[in-house]
């Protein structure tokens, strides 16, 4: 178990550069998530710390010692790979076993490791078996295994869900977070989905272009988003967000007039006004709204409403009584709302 | 149901052409070898008197052209098994180094290959001829291994280079995070996936040097060192050479390429034709 | 604020070379120490030994070699398109999925597996004009004597290039095949359906996606051909008179005659069409390199 440190990491593919001065600390057994959007660096920062990737400007820490030329093998980290990446003419037990195998461990003490990891997800009948006969789910377990065996300093999981069914995906998801609460190894794990992200992490860092946007708890990235990338990014359906201006007490936007909690700004300045789906309630409410489409999902009901040419998703829980074309009044819950500078789409 | 006999009996009008036009040359090997002089050179389809007489002559070295017959064995063997073990060894960590450890200059290397895979071996002959003259090589076995080595290296290097690229790069990847250092890698990870590749390629060195002639003949001509091709081809040197000893000589020559090739040939179609030609 | 030092920020690390370069540089060396010594070395020293403009002169003036050029040019022109065009129509057949086709095809592949030797001795005695297997069906069918056949110079050229066709054939029918087992099935049902005959499915579904491989693989089959030393040697030797040599078989002629510039020079008169031909493939198959690993 190790903390991990990026400071302010810099990565260029030829001219292109990837990574702006990244800098991030990882405490000891932490479950830190990097979610965003394909192509915003999160797997290449996460291969810079594999020892992948070169370092183009900065430095990596594990443990406080600086690993910037130490090769992959003498990190003492462990990988899993979006494509689990088992070797075919391996059994899962030689599969597991193979890191320790190529350091010369006894072999008693080999399959001790083997075994215990198997134990630990379930893999004790599939020891025999070779990767070609084990089903998705299966073979992500063995590659777990095989990075359990080896008791590293650092867990590195590159999307590994990502080749799952959906179903899978939600039950691997607690296998990892039991499994990290088990061992309380450091994580670094990367995914593009915020779902996954909100679910395991004990710290999220999302990441845009090369930067990191914001990094912080999951429900702090929730409650207080930093920016108008990170609010659209977090929370499924996305936050609304639309432009508006400060008049009187609240924001005029849409020609309706919009509550806000906190105090106002400098009249008929431009503000992005952003509201959850999950924060508006319908039924009575200051702002009229028109039904487009009606969404029933059994215990929500998911509707898109228009508000002066403005199309807003909203969710309410339980059934909806309302039908396509409906004008029905909503109220924004006002200590939820969001308010972003119109220019820099900084958190006001 | 009359269409389907149509169909099938314009199959057999292209098949039976096909076999005959395939194993007559064949057969008459057959033919002559178990024939007696005089039958072989009645121009019967089928001796008189088939006889095993003629392999007793080659086996018992009782001809004056088969004087060093075993001996020639011998050398086509060890010539052929050398060029398929080195071949193999060559090309291996060729492909291996260009493929997953990506050295630099590996597409220049691959290049060069490729020239002398296309230039015709005729033309490389002559050269090749004098080179192992200024070596001191001719008439050393090894300037015959050593020269079938350079015409099936390349080769081989482009079949398994394309077969090893087809593995996934996060094995490498893998198995460099589990600790593998590059002769580990290469060991127990590449080796083993390339298994089948490495029989059709071995397959593939080991028949073309046992084939080959005019390399032999151009480079080895004292009788302790020369293959069983060139010992065949002194038989021509006079007009009343006994052909249907000939004929037997050359039936045994030609048994084993065969046999390999039938015992292999899931390995070598599939080997082979992957990595000729792409369109 | 960070817990650790930094080595200076903003620079590259320092590149020293990692033990995999290393090992990538030793696992190469021993294919290009072949290379050297056994490809680079000899081409150097043969174009050093075709220098002599003298033995350009000499070649030319020698009566045989205009003949091994016609003989060279016929052989390429005659043997490779109809070896082609039988590959072609002989792909189609094999691909027909019946069982004794299948163990056709593995008989099919023998004149290629085995050795020239035997084989090619084989035919030279099957037309020997005397005792011949050829010419005794020809006189037990017909009462006539067959002709010579290696002894008429036109004869024997057109006998060296069956023994090609019958040699290379295989070969180049099973790279047909492979792409023609390329062709999806649902082209050919949607043909069907739309009527098309066996022709019109040829034309339409077959040669477009055949193509590109058809004429790559004649292109490669003549540079191939060009090198093919033991059709004419085995089977004729380069006579009657010499008078079936090829470029390949004349260049060992003249080494067997000691006149070794005079083998070179005949090599070198072939390189202006090899090499443009060499430079196509390699470009080709570099180009699909390029695709596949992008």
């Amino acid at each position: 178990m190790a903390s991990v440190s990026f400071s302010n990491l810099q990565k260029s593919f030829g001219k292109t550069k990837v990574l702006h001065g990244v800098s991030l600390e990882i405490a000891d057994g932490e479950f830190m998530v990097l979610v965003g959007p394909s192509g915003c660096g999160k797997s290449t920062l996460l291969r810079m710390l594999a020892g992948l990737e070169d370092i183009s400007g900065g430095a990596i820490g594990i443990d406080g010692r600086v690993v910037n030329d130490v090769e992959s093998k003498d990190r003492d980290i462990a990988m899993v790979f979006q494509s689990y990446a088992l070797y075919p003419h391996m059994t899962v037990r030689e599969n597991m076993g193979f890191s320790l195998r190529l350091r010369n461990d006894p072999p008693k003490r080999i399959e001790d490791r083997v075994a215990h990891a198997a134990r630990i997800l379930n893999l004790e009948p599939y020891l025999g078996r070779y990767p070609r006969e084990l089903s998705g789910g299966q073979r992500q377990r063995v590659a777990m295994g095989r990075a359990i065996v080896r008791d590293p300093k650092v867990f590195l999981f590159d999307e590994p869900l990502s080749n799952l069914d959906a179903k899978l995906r939600v039950a691997m998801r607690a296998e990892i977070k039991a499994l990290h609460q088990r061992l309380k190894t450091t994580t670094v794990y990367v995914t593009h989905d915020q779902v996954e992200a909100m679910t395991m992490a004990d710290r999220i860092a999302v990441m845009n272009d090369g930067r990191v946007e914001q990094l912080g708890a999951p429900l702090e990235l929730y409650d207080r988003p930093a920016n108008l990338f990170v609010a659209q990014f977090i929370g499924s359906p996305a936050m609304n967000v639309f432009d508006g201006v400060f008049k009187n007490s609240g924001v005029e936007a849409l020609g309706e007039e919009w509550p806000i909690g906190a105090s106002g700004g400098p009249q008929n300045q431009p503000v992005k006004y952003g509201i959850r789906p999950e924060h508006i309630d319908v039924g009575e409410g200051p702002i009229e709204a028109e039904v487009i489409v009606v969404e029933p999902m059994g215990a929500e009901t998911e509707m898109v409403l228009q508000v002066g040419g403005q199309r807003l998703t909203v969710v309410t829980h339980g059934r909806a009584a309302f039908g396509p074309g409906d004008k029905i009044r909503i109220s924004p819950q006002k200590e939820n709302v969001h308010l972003f500078d119109a220019e820099s789409g900084m958190r006001i | 149901m009359n269409r389907k006999l149509l169909r099938e009996a314009r199959l057999w009008l292209v098949g039976i052409p096909i076999a005959l036009w395939t194993l007559i040359p064949i057969y008459h090997i057959f033919l002559f070898s178990i024939s007696s002089k005089d039958s072989a050179f009645s121009g019967a389809l089928w001796p008189e008197h088939p006889t095993l007489r003629n392999f007793g002559t080659v086996f018992r070295q009782e001809h004056f052209y088969l004087h060093h017959f075993w001996n020639q064995m011998w050398n086509s063997l060890w010539i052929a098994v050398m060029v398929g073990v080195l071949t193999l060894a060559i090309a291996t960590c060729a492909a291996f180094a260009i493929s997953r450890l990506k050295v630099p200059g590996g597409r220049t290397v691959m290049n060069a290959a490729l020239f002398t895979y296309f230039i015709p071996a005729a033309f490389l002959a002559v050269p090749m001829y004098k080179a192992m003259g200024s070596y001191g090589l001719l008439n050393s076995r090894w300037s015959l291994v050593l020269a079938m080595v350079t015409l099936a290296a390349p080769y081989a290097i482009w079949v398994l280079k394309q077969a090893s690229d087809k593995l996934p790069w996060e094995l490498d990847e893998a198995a460099r995070i589990d600790g593998a250092s590059a002769p580990q890698l290469f060991r127990l990870v590449y080796l083993p996936l390339m298994t089948p590749s490495l029989v059709a390629i071995g397959t593939y060195a080991l028949l073309l040097a046992w084939n080959e002639y005019l390399y032999a003949f151009l480079l080895l001509s004292h009788e302790e060192t020369i293959p069983l091709a060139v010992g065949l081809g002194h038989f021509l040197a006079s007009d009343d050479s006994p052909w249907e000893i000939l004929m037997a000589t050359a039936l045994i020559y030609g048994l084993p390429p065969a046999a390999i090739y039938y015992a292999f040939r899931r390995y070598m179609v599939g080997g082979l034709t992957s990595g000729a030609v792409k369109s | 604020m960070s817990a650790i030092a930094l080595p200076g920020v903003g620079e590259p690390p320092k590149k020293s070379l990692t033990s995999w370069q290393v090992w990538g540089v030793v696992l190469i060396a021993p294919y290009l120490l072949v290379f050297v010594a056994f490809v680079l070395y000899p081409v150097t020293y043969g174009l050093w030994l075709a220098r002599h403009p003298q033995s350009y002169v000499t070649l030319f003036d020698d009566p045989i070699f205009f003949n091994t050029v016609v003989n060279t040019i016929v052989f390429l022109l005659v043997a490779v398109n109809l070896k082609f065009v039988m590959a072609l129509f002989l792909s189609g057949f094999f691909v027909h999925e019946r069982a004794w086709i299948r163990w056709l095809s593995v008989i099919f592949i023998i004149p290629w597996a085995v050795p020239a030797i035997p084989t090619i001795f084989s035919i030279r005695f099957m037309l020997n004009p005397e005792w011949g297997l050829v010419n005794s069906l020809i006189f037990r069918f017909f009462h006539v004597d067959g002709p010579n056949w290696l002894n008429d110079p036109s004869l024997a050229l057109g006998m060296a290039m069956l023994v090609h066709i019958w040699k290379a054939l295989p070969f180049w029918t099973l790279i047909l095949m492979a792409g023609r087992l390329a062709i999806p099935r649902e082209q050919y049902e949607a043909a069907s359906v739309d009527g098309a005959s066996a022709w019109q499915k040829f034309k339409f579904v077959t040669w477009p996606s055949i193509r590109t491989l058809y004429l790559t693989s004649t292109l490669l089959s003549l540079i191939w051909t060009l090198g093919d030393f033991n059709s004419v040697y085995l089977l004729t030797g380069g006579g009657p008179a010499d008078k079936t040599h090829v470029l390949a078989t004349l260049g060992i002629r003249y080494i067997r005659l000691d006149q070794v510039d005079q083998a070179m020079a005949t090599i070198v008169v072939a390189l202006p069409f090899v090499l443009p031909l060499v430079y196509f493939m390699m470009k080709r198959l570099s180009g699909d390199e390029q695709k596949t690993s992008a």
